[in-house]
């Protein structure tokens, strides 16, 4: 296909203005999917995504139009619009020329908004600004106008008035996306050079690789070598995603598809590697992305031991799927043998979560998650710390450092003093105000990302009633007094409820831990102090009393079945327990560490 | 025999109350089940429990007796114990049972204090407990007495002032039982609306072991977790239950252990009539363990006997080994306190009867 008729772009917003239903629209309009196989936002086919109405990964597909008599080939990029996913996004981006930019024509510019705008912005794509669900019956498009230009600097003479739903305006998108958009660059003749944007695995094909050709074919047959990773492969099938993967005889310079090349190996295919031929290799490699900053950790172990290859594998698989998610093998004292994965957010690890019990069938104890930190040593050396136990208690430590974050709230003018104050209890520094028009005020600090990641998103929905959003962005390191509080049951340390905090809250919260964990386990034969510790010096105490009797006063003959019955339920809910010692730590234990909020 | 005069708010057993008028429905499908038998079998022991067998009529009660034996003639040495409470317990009803072979009668006390009894929502007072302590001494010495502990308000001194009077009225067999709070009574309902508060477990752990302490100075030994009697007067028909023999069971909620499989009757009396009635089963839950699962079920029955559980004895009735089964579970608990080794098996350490319950869930 000649590079002219192709456009790449995607669709970027905040979340909930309508991507994926504009997605479905324009599939729809150019009958790449047939109304009878219409089902709302096709595109999200995870599980997951279906659950919580809401785009994780990065999807592709290629569909075709015709405008002015020619036939063009648009291959659209959906994108997820959760802060979490920044890392999809920017990558998706990186495959495109242009993109959508949607604003939900009642509730205006929103934090990511601002976000996913910038990103495309960086990325020199063309913007194409367009006000988003105006058949809504209350819509604010005056306003809306007003604040894209205030806070993008956007013309208003550049942006659409749009429907994804209703279908007002597509024919205006579709001009837009031909017009505006350039015709990808790239050279037909030169040697192959293929970015991989994505990939997955497949139980019957292997390992499915995402990529956009940028010069050079690619077809079935072709011995391909990725540059990187330094192995080759046969193609077995290239194709396109429309929106289910569908087999063509090539793939030209701006193309996107996929390809099949039976590799069973997932440690081979590197997200950002450069595909070229192993017979005629490309000079140079693309620029690949940077690697993403996981900055969320947590423990996850199975809670049958002999499921630890098991997850092992499975982790594997969804690495590959999901380049932003990182594991490494650890140990736990309590737990056993597991793994600290690494995530984006918290959102991020819980859908990893969610996909792992649900697809693989593995039961998980996960622990509490922390971010991560970075020592300076007495030494001038810098460690990187993904689990509080490694912080060393003897000391040696100079400056103990937290990763600090730039947060961006629009929020109503009325809430802006209820949510600085909310950033000044979380030890915030504030940065600027700036109001988009009457109503609405763009605010920005610098927060410890500690302080952010667990409910900050939940209490600003809550104090704005709704109405404020947040974005942020990790900015770097910086040294604060933090410590890390040992919780000893009984008088042992639980290296896996270990938690780094402030110091001038670690009372506070040390108590709070106590508490919850009295709450969590139940009473044992004997008595069990739960203590809370900043290296040797107790800062918390609370104790669970002992067991003094526990039984059952009748058992006689119709007794026996349903007591019997309701003695092994007890044991089948002992299973999840981990024995700790002489003690029994339920799962939900080691995640109380999180509930320990500001009270 | 489901019938009783009226239910007392911490009772979950198959009860009717207030529906005297169904006696002869009972009786009829009491019969149409008892023939299922198809011919009388011997037996060793028969026990009918409730409800209150003796709320019956004199007329309706001699009926039920005379099912009961005709079906299930007793061998030599039986024992034939029916259950009766004290309120309506007159000499007239005595010399039925005595009549029909009965020899041995528990009897629901509960206790002598009148806020106690109020609050267990019981029929009777003290007073009456003693004219029937007294009238069963006559026509049927060996008579139990049941008592509870752990009631709202009861403090440690009232308990131990029950047992003394309970030991003074001269019965061979005690037993005594912590009030439980079971899902569906109205007990239940109030100690979730807070109108009820449980006794903390202290007191009832000092309940208990005023029991443990106290009976066996009056030669009461216990042998069971809730049980006490005098040398000779344990109570046979409930022991097969704690060795996981077999046992016949009839009527509404009525369990049986055939052929290693457990059935249990429909619990609602009308549900067990109509059904018996139009000539279908009256059977709700069958429960049939595998072999391993039916062993370990014989090992935490086999343990609330203070004598606990014979290595030989076990392995006869259930085809394992103990360590086979519960191996694991039974090492930790020797070291822990609860469970001790005698010289032909294990048991219970006087530790381990308070907390019975938690070395039983790690034996499953
Ligand atoms: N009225 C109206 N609702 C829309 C429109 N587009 C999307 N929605 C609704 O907005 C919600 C979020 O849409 P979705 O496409 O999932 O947003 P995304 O999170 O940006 O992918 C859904 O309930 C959609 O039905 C539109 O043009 N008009
Ligand atoms: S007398 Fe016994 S069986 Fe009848 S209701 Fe009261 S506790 Fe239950
Ligand atoms: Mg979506």
């Amino acid at each position: 296909m000649d590079p002219k008729f192709i456009r790449n772009f995607s669709i970027v917003a905040h979340i909930d203005h309508g991507k994926s239903t504009l997605a479905d629209q324009l599939l729809l309009k150019t009958g790449t999917i047939t109304q009878r196989e219409f089902r709302e936002q096709i595109l999200d086919d995870l599980d997951v995504e279906r659950e919580r109405g809401i785009t994780v990964k990065a999807r592709a597909v290629a569909i075709h139009h015709t405008y002015q008599g020619h036939d063009y080939e648009l291959n659209l990029v959906d994108t997820p619009g959760h802060v979490d996913f920044h890392y999809e996004v920017s990558r998706s981006l990186a495959a495109c020329e242009g993109a959508l930019l949607l604003v939900d024509a009642f509730q205006g510019v929103q934090a990511q908004t601002v976000a996913n705008a910038y990103a495309a912005i960086d990325a020199n794509l063309v913007i194409i600004p367009c006000i988003n669900k105006i058949d809504l019956p209350l819509v604010r498009t005056e306003e809306v106008l007003e604040e894209m230009h205030t806070v993008l600097g956007i013309q208003r003479k550049d942006v659409l008035m749009v429907s994804g739903k209703s279908g007002i305006g597509i024919d205006d998108v579709f001009e837009a996306l031909i017009e505006r958009i350039p015709p990808p660059a790239g050279d037909a003749a030169a040697p192959l050079k293929a970015l991989i944007f994505d990939s997955k695995y497949d139980n019957y094909r292997g390992v499915v690789t995402y990529i956009r050709v940028r010069d050079g074919r690619l077809a079935a047959g072709m011995k391909i070598l990725f540059m990187s990773g330094r192995s080759t492969h046969e193609v077995l099938e290239v194709g396109q995603f429309r929106p289910d993967m569908k087999k063509c005889d090539e793939l030209g310079p701006g193309q996107v598809g996929y390809i099949v090349a039976g590799i069973k190996d997932l440690g081979s295919v590197r997200v950002g590697d450069t595909v070229t031929l192993a017979s005629r290799p490309a000079d140079s490699p693309l620029p690949g992305y940077k690697a993403p900053q996981q900055m969320v950790f947590c423990g996850m172990y199975p809670i049958e031991a002999t499921d630890f290859e098991k997850l092992r594998e499975e982790l594997q698989k969804m690495s590959l799927n999901d380049a932003s998610f990182s594991f490494v093998p650890e140990t736990s004292d309590a737990l056993g043998f597991g793994f600290r994965c690494g995530f984006l957010g918290m959102l991020h690890m819980e859908i990893i979560q969610q996909r792992l019990e649900k697809e693989a069938e593995i039961d998980l104890i996960q622990t509490a998650p922390n971010v991560t930190y970075e020592l300076l040593m007495n030494d001038d050396a810098t460690v990187r710390v993904d689990n509080p136990q490694e912080v060393p208690t003897t000391g040696g430590i100079k400056e103990f450092r937290e990763p600090i974050v730039r947060v961006n709230f629009i929020v109503p003018a009325e809430s802006i003093g209820t949510v600085m104050q909310l950033c000044e209890d979380r030890r915030g520094t504030y940065k600027t105000t700036e109001y988009l028009g009457m109503k609405r005020a763009q605010l920005a600090y610098e927060l410890p990302l500690a302080e952010v990641i667990y409910d900050m998103h939940d209490r600003l929905k809550s104090i704005t009633r709704g109405y404020g959003t947040m974005d942020y962005e990790v900015i770097g390191f910086r040294g604060a007094d933090l410590v890390k509080v040992d919780i000893l049951v009984k008088g042992e340390r639980v290296d896996a409820l270990a938690t780094i905090m402030h110091r001038d809250q670690a009372e506070r919260r040390g108590r709070g831990l106590c508490k919850r964990l009295k709450e969590e386990i139940s009473k044992h034969q004997f008595e069990i102090p739960i203590q809370a510790a900043i290296g040797s010096r107790i800062i918390a105490r609370e104790t669970i009393s002992a067991l003094r009797k526990n039984v059952t006063a009748k058992c006689y003959g119709g007794d026996i079945t349903r007591k019997r019955k309701l003695w092994a339920k007890q044991r089948e809910g002992k299973k999840r327990l981990k024995q700790f010692g002489q003690v029994e730590i339920p799962q939900k234990a080691f995640l109380s560490v999180l509930e320990v909020g500001d009270d | 025999m489901p019938f009783c005069a009226h239910r007392c708010g911490y009772c979950d057993f198959t009860v009717v109350a207030g529906k005297d008028h169904q006696a002869g429905d009972f009786l009829l499908a009491l019969e149409i089940e008892l023939a299922s038998l198809g011919q009388p079998r011997e037996v060793q022991t028969l026990f009918i429990g409730g409800g209150t067998p003796t709320h019956l009529p004199v007329s309706h009660l001699d009926r039920l007796l005379t099912l009961a034996t005709s079906w299930f003639p007793c061998a030599t040495e039986h024992e034939f114990s029916v259950e009766a409470n004290p309120a309506g317990l007159d000499a007239e009803k005595i010399d039925v049972l005595a009549a029909h072979g009965v020899n041995r009668v528990s009897l629901g006390v509960q206790s002598f204090d009148p806020a106690v009894l109020k609050t267990l929502e019981r029929d009777h007072d003290a007073q009456q407990v003693e004219a029937a302590a007294a009238l069963l001494s006559q026509r049927i010495p060996n008579f139990s007495l049941d008592l509870i502990f752990g009631v709202p308000g009861q403090s440690l001194a009232l308990w131990r002032e029950t047992l003394a009077r309970a030991v003074a009225l001269g019965p061979m067999h005690i037993s005594t039982y912590g009030l439980t709070f079971e899902k569906g009574t109205a007990f239940w309902n109030r100690r979730a609306k807070g109108l009820l508060n449980q006794a903390p477990d202290d007191l009832e752990r000092d309940m208990y072991a005023a029991a443990m302490d106290e009976l066996p100075q009056y030669r009461f030994e216990q042998y069971e977790l809730s049980n006490f009697a005098k040398t000779g007067f344990h109570c046979r028909h409930n022991e097969t239950y704690w060795a996981a023999l077999p046992y016949y069971g009839f009527g509404p909620g009525a369990a049986r252990y055939l052929n290693g499989r457990r059935e249990t009757n429909h619990r609602s009396f009308s549900t067990w009539l109509t059904r018996v009635l139009s000539g279908k089963s009256p059977v709700a839950d069958v429960d049939e363990l595998s072999p391993a699962d039916r062993a370990r079920e014989t090992l935490i029955v086999g343990l609330r006997r203070t004598a606990g559980v014979d290595c030989a004895e076990f392995r006869a009735t259930s085809g394992f080994d103990l360590d086979e089964v519960a191996g694991a579970a039974i090492a930790r608990h020797c070291t822990s306190g609860l469970l001790e080794r005698t010289a032909t098996g294990i048991r219970l350490t006087r530790e381990g009867r308070f907390l019975a319950d938690s070395v039983i869930v790690d034996c499953l």
